[in-house]
């Protein structure tokens, strides 16, 4: 049985493992995109905070006044005091300092190296057959997971010996840091993999908790609520009465203790579309949306994260434990180490069936 | 002479109003982004003017964005849309009396992805 589980251990990690190291490297990039994105252009991201904040108004102004009245489609209200605010074009994003209206640059639209990471980290970078290679490199990590831990419980060794070339460091390696962290390569493998799955698992999960009922009910509250669509490109950019701020107000009022992180002008959507984030909510993505008819300011449809059904539910946490977004920073330099350690593992096991390659032939 | 002159003109100006309505109507399909998970639905009503196009684009009708930049060259078709993060940019082509076919690509601010789109007059 030893024999079978190495054997499959092996050839696992032989066929997955480049994919797996993939997962791996580009994962750890990913974690703190935010983060590396402002190292990488910190003139665009970074404010000195001084005063009073503009109101939404001011900001479009400033940005209409440099960029020719290009429409705005949307508002990226700042997250903190010292990042600056950014407001959607169509032809890319601008990033504003809140406090003095001034414009810090754009940042055009195309593929940055963080688009490429996770185009990388879902699907190869090759469209529908990297997709279908990366999810069930997710399943071969789990495989190679549960084969080590069978293959390492008999010895239970846990510690480091011999020197840094010798085949007993590299296994001591393979053995330690792999058990150190089976928990958490264990948790991001599980969910990497239900993400990888995610309309089969939805299926799944709303089959389980009945939930396919609920969500149906929902859309079809929401589709009554929706306004008809506008026919032409002229309807859809009739006046606005109620500015972007007094939106935010109604939106905030809405949902109190809530922060607007997105502004959708009524051009672009047929309706303010208010999107809000809940401290304390632990689900990924922005779940919490209030649409606001742009001449009488009144709600037209809201969803929250509430309104989510079970199934849902626990696919957006899926996907914020995945992110590491669900517990904050610490959840976050969790992750960034499971997947630094990827690599290590990957390494470490390439190098030692080597060895055991080369040692058989001689 | 009177006669085929009338009948000449008649042809004429139906034929300039079949062609300025061309494209004109509610056009509906859905995209799948390669690598991607499902298909996004389309409902996408234009206006054809001359070579210029207009109308607005989106997953349902209650959710629409303008078209911008919407032009036609022959029996080839495109436009541009603006969804909050994505600029979808369509490049299409009449594969039938009531079907748009071609190539949609979506910008994003450090994100750039391909589709294929299949389009159905509805009215």
């Amino acid at each position: 049985m030893r024999r079978l589980i190495l054997s499959v251990h092996l050839s696992v990690a032989l066929v997955g493992g480049v994919f797996i190291l993939v997962l791996g490297l580009t994962g750890s990039v990913l974690v703190f995109e935010p983060e590396l994105d402002r190292l990488f252009h910190p003139h665009l991201s970074y404010v000195k905070p001084s005063g009073n904040v503009l109101s939404l108004e001011e900001i479009g102004g400033a940005v209409s006044k440099q960029f020719s009245g290009e429409p705005i489609v949307a508002y990226l209200p700042s997250e903190t005091a010292d990042l600056s605010s950014q407001v959607i074009l169509p032809r890319g994003i601008v990033c504003v300092n809140q406090y003095t209206g001034e414009i810090l640059g754009m940042r055009t639209r195309g593929q940055s190296i963080f688009g490429l990471a996770r185009d990388f980290h879902v699907r190869l970078a090759s469209g529908d057959v990297g997709r279908i290679v990366m999810r069930w490199s997710g399943v071969a990590m789990l495989v190679s997971l549960a084969s080590g831990l069978y293959l390492w419980w008999p010895g239970r060794r846990l510690g480091i010996g011999g020197g840094w070339r010798s085949v007993r460091f590299w296994f001591d390696v393979h053995n330690s840091v792999g058990i150190l962290s089976l928990a958490p390569l264990l948790i991001l493998a599980v969910t990497g993999t239900v993400i990888g799955f995610e309309d089969q698992a939805s299926s799944f999960l709303g089959k389980l908790t009945g939930a396919g009922e609920a969500s149906a009910r929902q859309s079809v509250a929401r589709r009554q609520t929706v306004p008809a669509a506008p026919a032409t490109t002229s309807e859809l950019i009739s006046p606005q009465v109620i500015t972007p701020d007094r939106a935010v107000a109604i939106a905030r009022a809405q949902m109190p203790g809530a922060i607007p992180y997105r502004v959708q002008m009524p051009r672009y959507g047929g309706a303010y579309r208010v999107n809000l984030d809940l401290p304390g909510d632990r689900v990924a993505g922005g779940r919490n949306l209030i649409a606001i008819d742009q001449s009488s300011g009144t709600v037209i449809f809201s969803t929250r994260s509430s309104d989510l059904s079970s199934s849902e539910r626990i696919l957006a946490t899926n996907e914020a434990i995945h992110t590491g977004e669900a517990f904050g920073m610490p959840s976050r330099i969790v992750a960034w180490l499971t997947c630094v350690i990827v690599p290590v593992q990957v390494i470490s096991g390439l190098w030692l069936w080597l060895r055991r390659k080369r040692h058989a032939r001689s | 002479m009177k006669r085929l002159k009338r009948t000449l003109a008649v042809v004429v100006l139906l034929a300039v109003a079949a062609m300025a309505s061309e494209l004109t109507g509610t056009w509906s399909g859905a995209f799948k982004v390669s690598g991607g998970d499902h298909s996004t639905p389309q409902i996408i009503t234009l206006k054809q003017d001359g070579k210029k196009l207009t109308g607005s684009a989106g997953p349902e009708p209650g959710e629409q964005y303008p078209i911008e930049n919407g032009q036609i060259e022959g029996d080839r078709v495109r436009f541009e849309v603006t969804s909050g993060e994505w600029r979808f940019s369509y490049d299409l082509k009449r594969s039938g009396e009531d079907e748009l076919k071609g190539n949609l690509e979506l910008k994003g601010v450090d994100d750039r992805r391909t589709a294929v789109v299949l389009l159905k007059r509805r009215t």
